[in-house]
């Protein structure tokens, strides 16, 4: 900003002009105005071009029957994860939707207990059980990362979805112990990761 | 002092019910809404237009550049949290995507036979002293930098403060000012003879 006030206030003019100084501006112009004839009749002139600036307007088409035809012909976009959940939960908010939601819950922990009864084997070998994978990776991924972005990050990487999205939004995944820096690797060059870490300390 | 009350333009309640009715329209455009979009588009469709047109220079580039900066809105309106004014946002877009696709064209543009003036239909004379102010006005923005013409389309047709331009063009506040002082400068000159002394 110059130190001469002269020159301060020239330089302010043109926003003087328009009305579009602050309170501390404009009282630094009109202090300026009230002893300065030639910054007098610079605002005169300002006045006279913003009329000139202000009755020109091209006539450009409106192109908008153009754009709508690109954006309809494009897919639709699909929203975010978060998005997604976001609206889901929502949804189950509504005291009808969460009603039929709970009587087809219950319906369905119903049937698999029932099915789990039927189909329950007479005798268990030993061994015969699988223990759950144990996560030993976590991920984070970029906020506005796509849940197509997570799948194809996670299969690229040769791991396995063990659990997730914790409260600081991380998944935690389990790859093959002999495969894991590869893995890791893999995530952490992907685009849409933001973190890839071991959790249970160098295998 | 004589002009002062003419010389500002204080917000109205007609502006702020824009403001209010823009970002109602953006609410909904997040929403995919197409309607809204296109009563959007129509709002920012003329201003856009004569911004990008003092930007390119070039009419035939200005509905390019005007449609793929609504694309921008369109596709990343969840993305506007408001930080700034809508207005600031949308022509901070338009802004890059003319630079941008200034650098494609990089050519000085020729003489265009297009008239960007509306008629005020005035009589004879007044319309030759007009039409004389008008071409040096025009001559005289040609010769000017695109940052330039850009600061003083901002200030003078869209009434702008310095701090918004400042952040449409992603610059410091004295750069705009700096901008404003030298271009205004540079009109005086290549206007010589057709205006009082202005600066």
């Amino acid at each position: 900003m110059p130190s001469d006030p002269h020159e301060q206030a020239e330089e302010l003019i043109p926003w003087y002009a328009t009305g579009q100084l602050d309170a501390a501006d404009r009282a630094l112009v009109d202090a300026h105005l009230a002893s300065c004839a030639r910054c007098q009749r610079v605002l005169a002139g300002e006045q006279v071009l913003i009329g000139e600036f202000q009755a020109m307007s091209p006539e450009i088409d409106s192109g908008w029957a153009q754009l709508r035809g690109q954006i309809e012909a494009r897919p639709p976009i699909r929203p975010g994860i978060r998005e997604s959940l976001a609206e889901f939960w929502e949804l189950l908010k509504r005291p009808v939707v969460a009603a039929i939601a709970t009587a087809q819950v219950a319906f369905v922990a119903a049937a698999a207990l029932l099915f789990q009864w039927i189909s329950q084997p007479t005798y268990v070998a030993l061994g015969s059980g699988q223990a759950p994978n144990s996560a030993n990776v976590i991920v984070m991924f970029r906020p506005d990362a796509r849940e197509s972005d997570l799948r194809s990050a996670i299969a690229g990487s040769g791991g396995t979805f063990v659990g997730g999205p914790t409260e600081a939004d991380a998944y935690l995944l389990h790859v093959p112990a002999n495969g894991r820096e590869a893995a890791i690797g893999k995530l952490q060059k992907n685009s849409q990761v933001t973190l890839a870490q071991p959790i249970d300390g160098p295998q | 002092m004589i002009l002062n009350g003419a010389a500002r333009r204080p917000r109205t309640e007609a502006n702020r019910s824009s403001v209010l009715e823009e970002n109602e329209l953006l609410a909904r455009v997040r929403a995919r809404d197409l309607h809204a979009f296109e009563r959007l588009y129509r709002i920012y469709q003329p201003r856009l237009a004569r911004f990008l047109f003092n930007l390119v220079q070039r009419p035939q580039l200005v509905e390019e550049v005007l449609n793929d900066t609504m694309m921008v809105v369109w596709d990343t309106a969840g993305n506007f949290r408001g930080g700034s004014k809508l207005s600031t946002w949308v022509f901070s877009i338009a802004y890059r995507k003319a630079m941008k696709a200034k650098m494609r064209w990089p050519d000085p543009v020729e003489e265009q036979p297009f008239d960007p003036r509306v008629s005020n239909d005035p009589g004879p004379d007044e319309e030759l002293e007009h039409q004389r102010l008008h071409d040096a006005l025009m001559k005289a923005m040609n010769e000017l930098s695109a940052d330039h013409r850009a600061v003083v389309d901002l200030t003078y047709f869209h009434g702008l403060g310095y701090r918004e331009i400042a952040e449409i063009m992603h610059c410091p506040v004295d750069t705009v000012k700096t901008r404003m002082f030298h271009a205004r400068r540079r009109l005086k000159q290549a206007m010589s003879g057709q205006m009082f002394d202005w600066i």
